[in-house]
């Protein structure tokens, strides 16, 4: 079987972001980047498969950016994954989703993955339409936003997360697309011996010009980082009086007094 | 030149990062206060690979290099310096020996059990009174037919409280000084090793600081590390290595410790505004951080000059001597940025201060550090 795991490296969500100098997008320089979270979780589903199937199966790591992206690529390596696919493109950040999911999918189309993995959405553009995109554009099966996934003999059972709570099952026929979300799985740390093997394993670096078929449907106009937030209410005075203060500002603003 | 870390060596440092944050720093207080690293974390840090990171995969390492092995100590001290030490005595003073002085046979007998942790190492050189003078040691042994018997006492062995594969430097003739001392490996599970005392400390204080007897341990001569009446040369050059260890682990204490005031300096308010605001506090800000990237240089260097062969004697002597005193420096002033709060228990830069203070006296003092700089100086 093949196998495929599209990750996306994405800046550490604690730092201060600035945007950048068209104001469309934010600031890269100075910021820490490491793998989308729920791209770990689809790493971490797609190793477990590919262990599972043993011997015969092959999973490849695809992921699109300029050349940082490499060490999203090699943790992946790390964590199991067998080969991986740089697609070099440093103006990935302006692409929209109709574009990314084009790219992946020219990338995709003669290879034959029986099943792709991607994480629900990333981190900083959020806008969940890659994975969907993707399978809509090479004619596949797609289920989102899975909190449990189980493979048997060209059948994926997948458990949803829908609103509130509630569960669904769904069974789909490969070759297939699934999104994955948090509480999927633990990600597994890669270890140093892996990370030591995965030096030897094949990075393909493929510029994105001999993918990129497809015009953006959506841009970017303009970015804003979070306003700085003030530093809530100072109450003065008469202990007595700041009490009176303190309780009509918990009825008025709060459920905690009625 | 080029000062960034490798992709390679950054993927380690995010790996052994996200470890540190979730199975380590959680507990480091627990660890503080019962004197002890869980089992748990010791097997979970074998199987992360943290105690073989340097050592060749042929004998179950993972194959890295000494930057890796110096990132990963400080990664792990940054959130506990008995972890930390732990991983640095482990690997630098028992795995790295006998990887540079072993036969092929020794390592391959002893190596994996240590690199994956089955075996913790240590090293037995100091004695009551023989430490930065290792010549003076006074544990010895004679040869019976095939093994040798050791005689003697060990104190303040790190690690030695496992009683798993220990480097043992004793002597055949005292009068030949530091010419009368052999490297052996021992199994110290063996007959004739007794625990004196797991010592009480300032810091620390989740690692073993062990002292022990030696009562007619008998060792194979096979067991014999290196060459007979050779043991002072395998003792320093080990030493040598060791600083690096001990180096990354000042290092990390010390970006520990920063993190921390680096943080509470923007929370704390006073006078109307964060105390961040007040140049008093700036000042010691942009000391701590500037003496901790010095000493970050000075070990990575040290690391790389290991990697790549080259002489390292005076820069690992440097980068020991420097990062320790910023640990001490760093952790201090930590806890007078946190004011009263520093000196609470629950804050954490007071163990950190603590542990800090270890680094300026173990592998070798720094007035030993100056000496070893300064003869290289002069000669």
């Amino acid at each position: 079987m093949k196998l495929l795991v599209c990750i996306k490296q994405v800046p550490d969500l604690e730092s201060r972001f600035k945007p950048d100098a068209a104001g469309v997008w934010y600031n890269e320089t100075d910021l820490a980047f490491r793998m989308n979270e729920y791209d770990e979780y689809a790493v971490e589903q797609a190793v477990q498969l590919r262990e599972k199937l043993g011997e015969g199966t092959e999973l490849t790591v695809l992921s699109i950016g300029p050349d940082r992206v490499v060490e999203a690529l090699k943790k992946a390596l790390a964590m199991g994954c067998d080969n991986a696919a740089h697609i070099q493109d440093p103006a990935a950040s302006g692409k929209d989703p109709w574009q990314i999911a084009s790219i992946i999918a020219a990338y995709a189309k003669d290879k034959g993955f029986d099943v792709i993995f991607t994480g629900m959405q990333s981190q900083d553009r959020g806008s969940a339409q890659v994975g969907v995109t993707i399978a809509e554009q090479l004619g596949l099966a797609c289920t989102t936003t899975i909190v449990s996934f189980d493979y048997d003999n060209g059948t994926i059972t997948a458990k949803r997360e829908l609103e509130g709570g509630i569960k669904g099952v769904v069974k789909l026929k490969t070759p297939a697309l699934v999104t994955c979300q948090l509480g999927l799985n633990v990600p597994r740390y890669p270890t140093l011996p892996n990370i030591m093997k995965a030096k030897k394993k094949e990075i393909t670096a493929i510029p994105v010009v001999e993918l990129l078929r497809e015009e953006a449907l959506a841009t970017t106009a303009s970015f804003h980082p979070p306003a700085k937030k003030g530093g809530g209410i100072v109450l003065e005075g008469d202990v007595s009086d700041l009490v009176d203060k303190v309780i009509a500002i918990l009825k008025d603003k709060t459920a905690v007094l009625r | 030149m080029n000062f960034e870390l490798s992709q390679d060596h950054k993927v380690l440092q995010s790996a052994v990062r996200d470890f540190v944050e979730k199975e380590i720093k959680p507990i480091a207080m627990k660890i503080d206060e019962d004197h002890m690293i869980p089992d748990s974390l010791v097997t979970k840090m074998s199987e992360m690979g943290l105690l073989g990171s340097y050592l060749p995969e042929e004998y179950g390492g993972a194959g890295l290099d000494m930057l890796s092995y110096a990132i990963v100590v400080e990664e792990v001290s940054k959130a506990c310096g008995s972890s930390g030490v732990l991983i640095s005595a482990h690997t630098s003073l028992a795995s790295g020996p006998i990887y540079t002085f072993g036969t092929e046979e020794q390592k391959k007998k002893w190596l994996p059990a240590l690199n994956t942790g089955e075996k913790i190492g240590c090293f037995l050189l100091t004695e009551p009174d023989a430490g930065s003078d290792a010549g003076g040691t006074a544990t010895t042994y004679t040869r019976d037919g095939d093994h040798s018997v050791i005689n003697g006492s060990k104190t303040f062995i790190t690690n030695g409280g496992y009683l798993g594969t220990g480097v043992l430097l004793a002597s055949y003739d005292r009068s030949l000084k530091h010419k009368g001392i052999t490297a052996f490996i021992v199994d110290l599970s063996s007959p004739g090793v007794t625990i004196l005392k797991n010592e009480n400390k300032m810091g620390i204080r989740g690692s073993y600081t062990t002292a022990f007897a030696f009562d007619n341990l008998r060792v194979p001569v096979e067991n014999l590390l290196g060459q007979e009446g050779k043991g002072f040369n395998v003792a320093m050059d080990t030493l040598n290595g060791g600083r690096i260890g001990i180096a990354s682990q000042a290092l990390g204490i010390a970006e520990g410790a920063f993190e921390r005031a680096l943080a509470y300096s923007k929370e704390r308010k006073q006078f109307g505004q964060a105390i961040s605001e007040f140049q008093a506090i700036q000042f010691k800000l942009a000391d701590m951080w500037t003496s901790i990237e010095t000493s970050k240089l000075l070990v990575y260097r040290a690391a790389w000059l290991k990697d790549n062969k080259k002489n390292y004697t005076m820069e690992s002597a440097m980068c020991k001597m420097h990062a320790s005193e910023t640990a001490t420096f760093v952790t201090k002033e930590a806890i007078q940025i946190h004011g009263g709060y520093g000196y609470i228990v629950d804050y954490e830069v007071e163990r950190m201060y603590r542990d800090a203070k270890i680094t300026e006296i173990y592998e070798g003092t720094n007035e030993v550090q100056r000496v070893v700089i300064s003869k290289l100086l002069l000669s």
